[in-house]
């Protein structure tokens, strides 16, 4: 097998799928890349890097780091070499994220009212009850359409033999989806022509989806009505995404100041006056969001919202309460859940997930800790985890103990190899290991998948982590049409 | 609009105006300072644009690159270059949904040039005056981008109002300092910091064009104050914010209207008919108060009917 020069230092790791390449040479779905960069010198591939980067700084795809009065600008690491998924390959993914969320929403819609799957003992009533994230205020509440997570990122992953698994389904306030937008226009800029002809499918349709979605949430009787993107304001480090999704629907973007409850309505503070919201994407956590029913010492939240959206007054969007299914022991349950309610086998799997309040998986993963990703359930970000294999012994047992005084706050997973692709580092491909987080956006005419998503890439040779706040950047995902 | 967005695209309008007119005035003393028999003294710029005690203004009140440094880069200095570009991206920032995009990233880029070597270089060991024209120009192209792309829209009006009022401001305070360095003695003797004043608010080349060449205190006191043609003259801004604002009217509570729409027919007889004379410093001075005050209360009316500060 005779590989291109651009490719001649790249490698193989063995038992880790490789997207760019199999043991026989290049994928198909990658000829056309392949080709079209082998044309450039390391040089020239060298520029296109420091374009990049200098491209999200001077539009301000940036995030601020404050400190000592002076805020420095950061970006989201990004590669320039994008990765290709295949026309078959999304159509499992898409057909599976599917049944997912819809097994997903029903779960969430029946714990928040009759509860059958707990009374049928296919999910244990203390597994639900002790999640932080159930929130009781959520009981009987009725969500417009029986719709709970509209908007969805489930991140997936690849093992050894290519198949895809579900790592995390996020339900809550999913971000990222502003830098799925900017690398694929970044990547434009970098390698102009090569888009076309390699037949990616577009992403560009996301925003307007996400509008109608959520217009068609309003109240019927409103005939023009106001949707808003609430965000925490300009020191979060997503602010970017909240404004650059605000103006490409053509929303307001608010901040919680912004909003005032009257009469179980909510209204927004204009030059004109009080003006009625029936819409809120909302982008502050639950804890946050309405100071008198949740923590009483947030500011970023509207006092008084809770009620007016459980009377029905303003939809907002992704429903309170959703962390419970996604709460990382509530996770192992999904299969049965798509079972239970859909009767149907599930098309993507799960990764084995070990429950440490059972006290036979306890033993067995303290006795194969270095096999072994111990998570907290209810942190995401890449914190509160512990990766057996780089762990020190006594970062095991301090973790040991920790799990020992509150078991149900964690779970184990087996470590998987994630998938490498090529990412250009220090003048040449080297493989490095990623995952995948599509967006899914359930609105009241069914669920789309934007065909694309953001490929999370970690950086540091050898490293599993992906997360931007241990290391990790992105890269512009290509989903080939048929 | 959001109360919230009209208050900061009015703010960051205003800090970019403020920017400008600092660049100028630095840019006119720096000359100033070169063209000199004696030592150049920055006193008043110093008290102007920073916040330092006299006994730490002693020390580099005669050290031009020291004090460009201290009011353009100290980010200690709440007034300096840089905490006004800063403050204008940090408002634009938070309503890039009702501004450009083109407009955002000019003002992203504005705020990444003056944290560059290039700009600091100059100022501390070379030509501060490259750096002044480079940050000057970067400015204009804004004020270029703002004109060809922003939809003349709420926003677009607040932006308006924001920068007539930072300029009135800057005019009547420029002025006010000019005539403060002369202990307000308008004779002939005047001419040479009045001229200073003209570079400052970029009217000399209008004036000498108008003035034949003739340079009177008085006539130059019209031109600041009155002239409708000189795009910083008091009235010229006086009526620029009186003209935005008109067009809020169908945007506006009406009651909030008709208060801010008093103030400012307020403001604007206050200036036009005043009996102020001309070839007088201290009736000048009187009518600068006079001015400055007014201009205050129109902004705090905005702050309570339209900014949400009630």
């Amino acid at each position: 097998m005779t590989l291109p020069g651009i490719l001649a230092s790249y490698f193989i790791q063995p038992e880790v799928w490789d997207e760019l390449m199999s043991h026989t040479g290049v994928r198909g779905s990658y000829h056309h890349l392949v080709k079209a960069i082998e044309g450039f010198t390391p040089d020239e591939l060298g520029n296109k890097d420091e374009l990049a980067k200098k491209l999200f700084m001077t539009q301000g795809i940036t995030f601020t780091v404050y400190s000592d009065n002076e805020g420095v600008e950061k970006i989201f690491p990004f590669d320039i070499i994008p990765r290709i998924i295949e026309a078959k390959e999304w159509a499992i993914i898409e057909a599976g994220i599917k049944q997912r969320l819809k097994a997903l929403n029903i779960f969430l819609k029946d714990v928040y009212h009759q509860q059958f799957i707990i009374k049928d003992g296919m999910v244990p009533a203390k597994l639900i009850y002790s999640c932080p994230l159930f929130l009781r205020e959520m009981m009987n509440v009725n969500v417009p359409f029986d719709i709970y997570s509209h908007i969805s990122g489930i991140d997936l992953i690849r093992d050894a033999d290519g198949s895809f698994y579900v790592l995390e389904d996020n339900l809550r306030t999913p971000s990222g989806v502003s830098y799925m937008l900017e690398n694929r226009s970044i990547t434009f800029r970098i390698f102009p022509d090569i888009i076309p002809r390699n037949n990616v499918r577009s992403v560009i349709e996301y925003p307007s989806l996400l509008l109608k979605n959520l217009l068609g949430l309003a109240n019927r009787q409103a005939s023009n009505p106001t949707v808003v993107l609430l965000t925490p304001g300009v020191y979060n480090s997503a602010y970017f995404e909240h404004t650059t999704l605000a103006r490409l629907m053509g929303i307001e973007l608010v901040e919680g100041r912004d909003l005032v409850v009257e009469n179980h309505h909510v209204y927004m503070k204009t030059t004109s006056g009080l003006q009625k919201v029936d819409v809120i994407y909302r982008r502050v956590d639950d804890d946050f969001i309405d100071p008198l029913t949740f923590r009483p010492d947030s500011v970023l939240g509207v006092p008084g919202i809770y009620w007016a959206y459980r009377k029905g007054n303003v939809a907002i969007v992704n429903a309170m309460g959703n962390g419970v299914a996604d709460d990382k022991a509530v996770y192992s349950y999904v299969p049965e859940m798509i079972r239970y309610y859909l009767n149907e086998e599930p098309i993507l799997k799960n990764v084995p997930t070990y429950e440490l309040d059972v006290p036979e998986n306890r033993s067995m993963v303290f006795a194969n800790m270095n096999k072994m990703v111990v998570k907290k359930t209810n942190e995401s970000g890449g914190y509160g985890m512990l990766m057996g294999n780089k762990a020190t012994e006594e970062e095991m047992e301090e973790y040991k103990k920790a799990i020992l005084e509150d078991p149900r706050n964690f779970i184990a997973q087996p470590i998987i190899n994630l998938s490498s692709s090529p990412c250009y580092i220090n003048g040449k491909l080297q493989p490095r290991r990623v995952d995948l987080r599509p967006f899914a956006l359930y609105g009241p005419d069914g669920i789309d998948i934007v065909p694309g998503g953001l490929t999370r890439v970690a950086l540091r040779e050898g490293s599993l982590v992906v997360n931007s706040s241990q290391g990790g950047g992105s890269k512009d995902t290509w989903v080939l049409g048929e | 609009m959001l109360s919230r967005v009209a208050e900061s695209v009015f703010w960051l309008a205003r800090y970019m105006e403020r920017t400008n007119g600092l660049l100028r005035v630095l840019r006119t003393n720096y000359l100033a300072s070169q063209d000199e028999m004696r030592e150049y003294n920055w006193k008043s710029v110093l008290q102007t644009y920073g916040y330092l005690f006299d006994e730490e203004i002693a020390p580099i009140q005669y050290n031009s690159r020291a004090v460009l440094e201290y009011v353009m880069l100290n980010r200690n200095n709440n007034a300096s270059l840089i905490n006004n570009i800063t403050r204008s991206r940090e408002n634009a920032k938070a309503v890039q949904d009702h501004i450009t995009k083109e407009m955002w990233h000019n003002l992203n880029a504005y705020y990444h040039l003056i944290r560059e070597l290039n700009i600091e270089q100059p100022i501390k060991y070379g030509d501060p005056i490259a750096a002044l024209d480079a940050l000057i120009k970067h400015g204009l192209f804004l004020y270029g981008t703002i004109d060809v792309t922003m939809p003349r829209g709420e926003a677009y009006n607040f932006l308006n109002i924001g920068r007539f009022m930072e300029r009135a401001i800057i005019t009547t305070d420029v002025t006010d300092i000019k005539l403060k360095e002369i202990e307000y003695n308008l004779q002939e003797t005047a001419t040479p910091a009045l001229r200073y004043l003209l570079y400052s608010l970029s009217g000399y080349e209008a004036y000498l064009k108008t003035s034949r060449g003739i340079v009177e205190p008085d006539t130059i006191m019209k031109q600041v104050l009155y002239d409708e043609g000189f795009v910083h003259s008091v009235l010229y801004c006086m009526e620029h914010i009186s003209r935005y604002f008109k067009r809020l009217r169908g945007q506006s509570i009406p009651e909030s209207y008709e208060h801010l729409d008093f103030l400012i027919g307020k403001g604007l007889s206050n200036l036009k008919y005043s009996s102020s004379n001309l070839k007088d410093g201290l009736s000048i001075k009187e009518l600068l108060a006079q001015t400055r005050q007014d201009l205050h209360h129109i902004s705090a009316a905005f702050n309570k009917h339209y900014f949400g500060y009630n």
